[in-house]
C-alpha cells in the first residue's frame, strides 16, 4: 500500500498565514504556525481522535459551533481563531470541567511538574475555583497491576489508557465501568492489568492517575535528567529516554522514532531497567582462586586473561552475546583474528554458521524491508517468529498495519502466534520442518512438482499454503504506481526470525525472488535475529566465515558456536572468551556447553549477573557495562545503525568494554590502535565498505539505515539465486511421542529476574500442548509434568492452548530454571510427558 | 384545524395485524412506490418537506439523498429508543399500528437504496417490541420483507433490537454504536451516519414517526402532503401532551396549529383553579416558555424563533402548584444520570449542576450560586461532543434567566430555614419575565 503523499495547503491562524500539510489535524497544523492548541484526549498515535474532553476547541470562520481541532483537518483557505474571547471562555470552561473532580493534590503527586493539566490549567484556565461543592472520593492508590497504581480520583476521564488497551495493544482488558461522573476506568472484572505493553499507559496518561509503581515518589522532575540513548534488551533496539536521578536509572520513557518503535515500549524495555541498579551485579573483577571466584584488582584480572589467552593462541573460541555493540564485537575478532591466530567467533545462539553466500544474498540493499514498511505493505508474511517475543514492538506495528491500513497479514509459524487473531489467513508446520515448510510456500508459489510431497515433509496444510501462495501474489489492480514497474503485484513484507534455521534460507530466498521483493520500495525481507545487535555483530565480523563488511575471511573460515562447543568439548580449544553470553542458558545443547565449560582450561566472560556457568566455570570475570552505560553503536534488524549514549556513570569498578578490550590486545603484545570509544567506531566504519563515511554525528538520536546511503552500493554482490533448497527432511513423525518446539518467552531473561518489579512476570517453565494431547494424557493446565527424551528430564507445568496443533508441544528456552535448551541438539526431538 | 394522518384509524381494533391493516389500505404505497423508479420515491419525499419527528427537524429527503451510491451494504435505523421525557408518540403508533411503520421503512430503505434494516427499540417498551416482532414476522411470511420484495429488485432484512435503557442510545451515533454491541456512546461528527454509520457503512437513521409518515407521503403524493401544515413545517405532527393537563395525551395537529389550542382544546387546559406557570413545547429538553406565548404557531420555525424548539414534539404544561426549582432539580438529575460521560462538559457540568441545585435546599447558596449556575448552562452548551449537554443547559439556563425572583426567594428560605439568615419578606413568587 503506497504511503499517502504529503501536500501542504495555506490556512490563516490568529491571523497568520501558515503552511501544513493538508489532512493534517488542526492541532498539528497550528504547530506550524507555532500556535499551541492544548489537548488532553488527543493522541494520534491511539488511532482516530475521539473529540471528547473538547479542550482544543477553536473558532472556525463559516461554522457557527466552535470545533474541536484534534478532529478538524486543516483545509486550504480555513480561518482560523484561537484566541478569541468565545474561544478563551470554553477553553476556560473545559478546565473548570476537568477540575471539578480533580482533588488538586498537586504536592503529594507523582506528576506535578510535568503534568499536562498543571500546564493548561496553568496556560488556559480561568486561575481561580468556584466549586465548593464536595468531590468524588474513591479509596487510593490502587494496583492497577503490580506494575501500575491507578488513582481514581485524579483521573479526567480522557480515555487514552482505554483506548491504548483496546485499540493498540489490543489487550481488550481496561474498560471504563459506569457512566457520566460516575465513569472510573478498571479491567472488567478487577483482575490485574497485566499485559506486555501495560507500562505505556502510564505515559499517556495527562495527569497523575496512573503511575509507575516502580517510580512512584522516587524523584520529581525538578530532580531528574533526561538521557537519550537505545533499548538493547531484544533486537526492536526501541528508542528511549533514561530518566536519571544522581547517576541512578530512575525511569524509561520511549523516545518516540517512527522508523523504530512508533513511541511504545514493552514492559521489559520499561521497567528492566531496575537491573542496572540490582544488588546482584557483578561490579568488580574476580579471578578463580580454586573453587572460589575472588574479587581482584584489574591489573590481576587483565593479567590473568591475557595470560591464559596469549598461552592458548590457535586454541581459542569465542562466544559473543547478542547485547554486545558493534565496537566491542568488532575490537573482539580482531584480537581473535589478528592477535590469537583463532577465528573461531561467533554470534549466532543457533550454533549454525550460515553459508556466506546466503548472507549476502539475504543482505542485499534492495531487499531489506523497514519498519514502517510493515504498516504500509499490502501483505505481511509473519514466518517462523512471534514478534511478541522476538521483538515486542514489531507486534504492535504489524496490529497497526492490519487496523489502520488494511495490510493483510498472514502468520506462519510452529508455534500458536499472538498475532494469529489479526491474520487473515494462519497455518502451522511441525517444529523443526521449516525448511520443508518454506520449500512447499515457494513450490506453491511457482507451482512445482513436489509441492504436496513437501506439504507432508512440513506436517502443513496444504489448503492453507496454497492460499497463502495466493494471497502473497494477489494483485489488487491498484498497485500500479510506477514503483512497481515490472513486479506488479502488491507489496509484501516477510518478517522471518534467525530461529528459522539455515537450511531454510535457500528456499525462502527463492520465495523472496518469486514475489519480486528485491528493489521494490516497500516490501522486502525482515530478518528478526536472535540476539538484539545479531545483525550489527554479523557486519561487524563476528561470525566464523566472514570478516567484517561480509567479506571473505583472511583466513580459513574459523568454527561456529556449536563447533566451538564440540571442539572444546573435545578439547581441541582450550580457552573460551564468553562476551555477554551464557551459553548454558542461551545456546541449544546445554550438556555439550556444560562439557565443553567444564573441559576448558580457562574461561573469560564479561557478565553483569552471576550464573551458574559463570559461578562454577568462569576463571577470569570482567564486570560488564549495563546498556545505559555503553557508548556504541547497534544496528538494528532492518539496517539502522543506532548510538548507545552513557546516561550514568559506572557502578563500582566497572570500566567501558571497548577500552577493557584494547587493554587485554595491549598486554598479549598486539596494538589495537584505539584510545577512544569513537575511534573504535571510526576503525569499524573503515573496515565495513558500505558503512563509509558514517560518523556518530551522522547516526544521531534517531539513526541512519545503511541501505539509505551512498555506500550502500558498496555492499558485497549478492550471488544470483535461485538457490538450492536442498532435499528436506520431513518433520519427525510423533508416532505416540510429542514433537518438541521450543520459543524464548519476551519474560525469559536475567534482566527480567533481577528487577524487582517485573520479577513476577520472570518465565517459569510451562508445557503448552493442544487439548487434545492434553486429554489423552489425562493432563489439565497446572498439572506438573516432567518432558524428557535420552535420558534428559525438563519439568514444566502444564498449559493448554487451543492453537498448538496435536502432536506436538512447546517449551520456554533460556528459562531461569529447566529450560528447554536442555533438550535441544542438533535433530528435531521426539519427548515424552510424564506427570511429576 | 387537525386533519388526521397518521391517526386516521388508529384506534381500529386489529389494526396491528397484517390483515386489518391490509384491509385499510396497508402496503398499497409500497406497492405504488415499487412501481416507481428509487429517484421518484426520493423526489416525493424530498418534495414533501417532510422534517425529522425525531428532535433535530432535519429535512428527512435530504438525509436520505446523502446516502453515497454504490453497491455496498447500506443500512435503515429506524429510532425507536423512544427516551427524552414528555415524549410517548412512538409507543402509540408501533403499539397500535406496527405495520405502517414497516411499510414506511420498507419504502425509504428503496429510496436511499438500503438493504439491512434495524429497529432499535428502547428496553422499557416490551409490550411494544413484542407486537413489532410478530409484524416483522407477518410482515416477512407475506413477501413485504426479505428477498426480492414483492417481485421487485427490493431486498430488505428488517431486525428488532432492544435496547438496554440508556438515554444516551437514543443519540442516533451512540444508538449504532449500541447496536453494534458496543458501549452507547455518541461519536464524533463528521464523520456523519450517511457516510460511515452502523458498521462504518452508510447509514439512514430516521424516528418511527418519520418513516410512519412515508407511506402518507407516497399515498398522498409528495407535493399534496406539503400543502398541509405551514411552508416550512409541512405536514402533521403527533405531539404528546403530559404535566399539569386535564386530559394528557398523543394528539395528531397540523403543523402550525396554535399551542393554546392544543393545551386547552385538545388537551384540557389545567386544573380548575390552577394557572399554567410554564411549560417545554418540546420535551424535557427544549428552553421553557411562558403563558404568554402560548398563542404561537406550533411549528418548527416558530418555536425555534422564540427561543425555543419543537424537539419530538412533547409538551409537558407545569402550572402553580410546582416549584420551579424541583423541576429544576428533577430535569438536572435525569441528565447527570444520563450522561455517557464521554465529554467533559456533559459529565462535569451535569454533575456539579446537579449539585448547586441541591444545596440551594440546604440553605447554604446565596444568590451569587444562581450566577455560577447560569453560568456553567453557559458553558456547556455548544461545547459538547453530542447534544446531551444541551438538552440539560438549555431549559436549566431558561428557568434561571426566566424564574430568577423565585429562586432566590427559594435560597433565602432555605437560608432562614438552615438558621443562617433572616427571614426573607414574604412576598409573591416573583416571575421575572412578567412585565418586562
Amino acid at each position: 500500500m503506497p504511503r499517502p503523499e504529503v501536500k501542504f495547503v495555506t490556512f490563516s491562524i490568529d491571523g497568520r498565514e501558515v503552511e501544513a500539510p493538508e489532512g493534517a489535524m488542526l492541532v498539528d497544523g497550528a504547530k506550524y504556525g507555532d500556535v499551541e492548541i492544548p489537548v488532553f484526549c488527543y493522541e494520534p498515535k491511539l488511532g482516530e481522535p475521539v473529540g471528547a474532553c473538547r479542550m482544543c476547541l477553536v473558532e472556525i470562520e463559516g461554522i457557527p459551533r466552535l470545533q474541536t481541532a484534534c478532529s478538524t483537518p486543516v483545509r486550504d483557505g480555513m480561518v482560523v481563531h484561537t484566541q478569541t474571547e468565545r474561544v478563551k471562555e470554553a477553553q476556560n470552561s473545559v478546565v473548570e470541567f476537568l477540575l471539578v473532580n480533580h482533588p488538586l493534590d498537586c504536592p503529594v503527586c507523582d506528576k506535578g511538574g510535568e503534568c499536562p493539566l498543571q500546564d493548561i490549567t496553568f496556560g488556559w484556565g480561568r486561575g481561580i475555583s468556584r466549586m465548593v461543592e464536595p468531590k468524588r472520593h474513591f479509596k487510593k492508590p490502587l494496583e492497577l497491576s503490580p506494575l501500575i497504581a491507578i488513582d481514581r480520583e485524579r483521573c479526567i476521564l480522557c480515555y487514552r489508557c482505554v483506548r491504548f488497551s483496546q485499540e493498540v495493544s489490543e489487550d481488550y482488558q481496561l474498560v471504563l465501568h459506569e457512566r457520566g461522573a460516575n465513569s472510573f476506568v478498571g479491567t472488567f472484572d478487577g483482575h490485574p492489568y497485566v499485559a506486555p505493553f501495560s507500562g505505556n499507559i502510564v505515559e499517556l496518561c495527562p495527569v497523575g492517575a496512573l503511575t509507575s509503581r516502580a517510580y512512584r515518589f522516587r524523584a520529581r522532575p525538578w530532580d531528574i535528567e533526561g538521557a537519550g540513548s537505545v533499548c538493547t534488551l531484544c533486537p526492536a533496539q526501541c528508542n528511549v529516554e533514561f530518566t536519571v536521578r544522581d547517576e541512578r536509572v530512575l525511569r524509561v520513557l520511549a523516545r518516540e522514532n517512527a522508523g523504530v518503535d512508533d513511541g511504545w515500549l514493552c514492559d521489559k524495555g520499561r521497567f528492566a531497567y531496575q537491573s542496572i541498579h540490582s544488588e546482584e551485579r557483578i561490579v568488580q573483577p574476580l579471578v578463580r582462586e580454586g573453587d572460589e571466584l575472588r574479587a581482584v584488582s584489574w591489573e590481576r584480572a587483565l593479567e590473568a586473561a591475557a595470560g591464559a589467552l596469549a598461552k592458548a593462541k590457535g586454541k581459542v573460541g569465542a562466544i559473543v552475546g547478542g547485547q554486545t555493540t558493534n565496537e566491542e564485537g568488532f575490537l573482539l575478532q580482531r584480537i581473535m583474528r589478528e592477535a590469537l591466530d583463532s577465528p573461531h567467533i561467533d554470534a549466532r545462539a543457533t550454533g549454525a554458521a550460515v553459508p556466506l553466500e546466503l548472507q549476502r544474498a539475504l543482505a542485499a540493499p534492495g531487499l531489506q524491508a523497514t519498519v514502517p514498511d510493515l504498516e504500509f505493505a499490502h501483505t505481511v508474511l509473519v514466518l517462523g517468529t512471534d514478534p511478541i517475543d522476538d521483538a515486542p514492538i514489531l507486534d504492535l506495528r504489524i496490529r497497526r498495519g492490519v487496523r489502520r491500513h488494511g495490510v493483510k497479514l498472514a502468520v506462519a509459524t510452529s508455534r500458536p502466534s499472538a498475532l494469529d487473531p489479526n491474520a487473515k489467513l494462519w497455518l502451522r508446520y511441525a517444529p523443526g520442518a521449516e525448511q520443508a515448510f518454506v520449500a512447499a510456500l515457494d513450490a506453491a508459489l511457482s507451482g512445482a512438482d513436489g509441492f504436496d510431497a513437501l506439504a507432508e515433509a512440513a506436517d502443513a496444510d496444504p489448503k492453507a499454503l496454497l492460499a497463502l501462495a495466493a494471497m502473497l501474489t494477489a494483485d489488487s489492480g491498484s498497485a500500479d504506481d510506477g514503483a512497481g514497474g515490472a513486479h506488479g503485484g502488491e507489496d509484501v513484507v516477510i518478517v522471518w526470525g534467525e530461529r528459522l534455521g539455515v537450511a531454510a534460507l535457500p528456499a525462502l530466498l527463492n520465495v523472496a525472488a518469486r514475489l519480486g521483493l528485491d528493489g521494490r520500495p516497500g516490501a522486502g525481507l525482515l530478518e528478526l535475529p536472535a540476539g538484539t545487535n545479531g545483525r550489527g555483530l554479523r557486519e561487524a565480523g563476528v561470525q566464523p566465515n566472514a570478516g567484517p563488511g561480509l567479506a571473505e575471511p583472511t583466513q580459513a573460515d574459523g568454527k561456529s558456536a556449536r563447533e566451538i562447543a564440540a571442539a572444546a568439548a573435545a578439547g581441541e580449544l582450550t580457552t573460551l572468551y564468553l562476551l555477554h553470553s551464557d551459553p548454558l542458558r542461551e545456546h541449544a545443547d546445554r550438556r555439550l556447553w556444560e562439557r565443553a565449560l567444564e573441559r576448558a582450561s580457562t574461561v573469560i566472560t564479561h557478565a553483569s549477573v552471576m550464573t551458574d556457568a559463570i559461578r562454577e566455570h568462569a576463571t577470569v570475570v570482567f564486570p560488564a557495562e549495563s546498556y545505559a552505560e555503553k557508548e556504541g553503536t547497534v544496528v538494528h534488524p532492518d539496517g539502522r545503525l543506532q548510538r548507545l549514549r552513557p546516561a550514568i556513570g559506572r557502578p563500582g569498578m566497572v570500566r567501558s568494554e571497548w577500552q577493557l578490550l584494547t587493554d587485554i590486545a595491549q598486554r598479549i603484545g598486539h596494538d589495537l590502535g584505539v584510545l577512544t570509544g569513537p575511534m573504535a567506531t571510526q576503525q569499524l566504519v573503515a573496515a565495513v565498505p558500505f558503512y563509509a563515511g558514517l560518523t556518530l554525528e551522522e547516526i544521531g538520536g534517531r539513526g541512519v539505515r545503511w541501505q539509505e546511503r551512498e555506500a550502500a552500493a558498496a555492499a558485497p554482490a549478492a550471488p544470483a539465486g535461485p538457490f538450492d533448497a536442498g532435499t528436506p527432511a520431513p518433520a519427525p513423525m510423533p508416532n505416540g511421542a510429542l514433537r518438541l518446539g521450543t520459543f524464548r518467552s519476551i519474560w525469559a531473561s536475567t534482566e527480567v529476574e533481577i528487577s524487582p518489579a517485573l520479577r513476577f512476570l520472570a518465565a517459569r517453565q510451562q508445557l503448552e500442548i493442544s487439548p487434545a494431547d492434553a486429554e489423552r494424557l489425562g493432563l489439565v493446565t497446572g498439572d506438573r509434568v516432567e518432558v524428557g527424551a535420552d535420558g534428559t528430564r525438563v519439568s514444566a507445568t502444564v498449559t493448554l492452548r487451543g492453537n498448538v496443533p496435536a502432536g506436538t508441544i512447546f517449551l520456554g528456552e533460556a528459562t531461569a530454571e529447566s529450560s528447554a535448551t536442555e533438550l535441544l541438539g542438533d535433530q528435531p526431538r521426539l519427548v515424552e510427558v510424564r506427570p511429576a | 384545524m387537525s386533519q388526521h394522518i397518521l391517526f386516521d384509524d388508529i384506534d381500529e381494533p386489529g389494526l396491528a395485524t397484517l390483515q386489518v391493516y391490509e384491509r385499510r389500505g396497508g402496503y398499497s404505497s409500497l406497492r405504488r412506490a415499487l412501481q416507481m423508479s428509487r429517484e421518484e420515491v426520493l423526489q416525493n419525499l424530498l418534495d414533501s418537506g417532510l422534517r425529522g419527528r425525531g428532535g433535530a427537524g432535519f429535512a428527512m429527503g435530504r438525509k436520505a439523498s446523502f446516502l453515497p451510491k454504490g453497491t455496498m451494504d447500506k443500512y435503515l435505523v429506524c429510532n425507536a429508543d423512544e427516551s427524552e421525557p414528555g415524549t410517548f408518540k412512538d409507543r402509540e403508533l408501533m403499539q397500535k399500528s406496527p405495520h405502517m411503520l414497516i411499510e414506511g421503512m420498507v419504502i425509504a430503505a428503496y429510496a436511499a437504496d438500503a438493504n439491512r434494516s434495524f429497529i432499535y427499540i428502547r428496553g422499557e417498551y416490551e409490550l411494544q417490541a413484542d407486537i413489532l416482532e410478530a409484524a416483522i414476522a407477518q410482515a416477512r411470511e407475506a413477501g413485504y420483507l426479505g428477498e426480492r420484495i414483492l417481485g421487485s429488485e427490493l431486498s430488505l432484512s428488517l431486525v428488532l433490537h432492544r435496547g438496554a435503557g440508556a438515554y444516551i442510545c437514543g443519540e442516533e451515533t451512540g444508538l449504532l454504536d449500541s447496536l453494534e454491541g458496543k458501549r452507547g456512546n455518541p461519536r464524533l461528527k463528521p464523520p456523519f451516519p450517511a457516510n460511515q454509520g452502523l458498521y462504518q457503512g452508510p447509514t439512514l437513521i430516521n424516528n418511527v414517526e418519520t418513516l410512519a409518515t412515508v407511506p402518507h407521503i407516497i399515498r398522498m403524493g409528495g407535493e399534496n402532503y406539503a400543502k398541509i401544515g405551514t411552508e416550512s413545517s409541512t405536514g402533521t405532527k403527533l405531539v404528546s401532551v403530559s404535566g399539569n393537563v386535564q386530559s394528557p395525551g398523543n394528539f395528531e395537529i397540523t403543523l402550525g396549529t396554535p399551542a393554546r389550542e392544543i393545551i386547552y382544546d385538545l388537551a384540557g387546559g389545567p386544573f380548575p383553579g390552577r394557572e399554567i406557570r410554564f411549560w417545554f413545547p418540546g420535551g424535557s429538553s427544549s428552553p421553557v416558555l411562558l403563558p404568554e406565548d402560548l398563542d404561537l404557531a406550533y411549528d418548527f420555525n416558530t418555536l425555534a424563533q422564540a427561543g425555543s424548539m419543537l424537539g419530538s414534539g412533547a409538551i409537558i404544561v407545569v402550572d402553580d402548584s410546582v416549584p420551579v426549582i424541583d423541576v429544576a432539580l428533577k430535569l438536572a438529575k435525569f441528565y447527570k444520570h444520563e450522561s455517557c460521560g464521554k465529554c467533559t462538559p456533559c459529565r462535569e457540568g451535569t454533575n456539579w449542576t446537579v449539585k448547586m441545585l441541591e444545596r440551594l435546599e440546604t440553605g447554604e447558596a446565596t444568590p451569587m450560586d444562581l450566577d455560577i449556575i447560569a453560568s456553567v448552562q453557559q458553558q456547556i452548551m455548544g461545547n459538547c461532543l453530542c447534544v446531551l449537554g444541551d438538552a440539560m443547559a438549555m431549559p436549566l439556563g431558561s428557568m434561571v434567566a426566566r424564574f430568577r425572583g423565585e429562586f432566590e426567594q427559594h435560597i433565602e428560605e432555605a437560608r432562614f430555614r438552615a438558621g443562617l439568615g433572616a427571614p426573607p419578606e414574604p412576598s409573591e413568587v416573583e416571575i421575572a419575565g412578567v412585565g418586562n
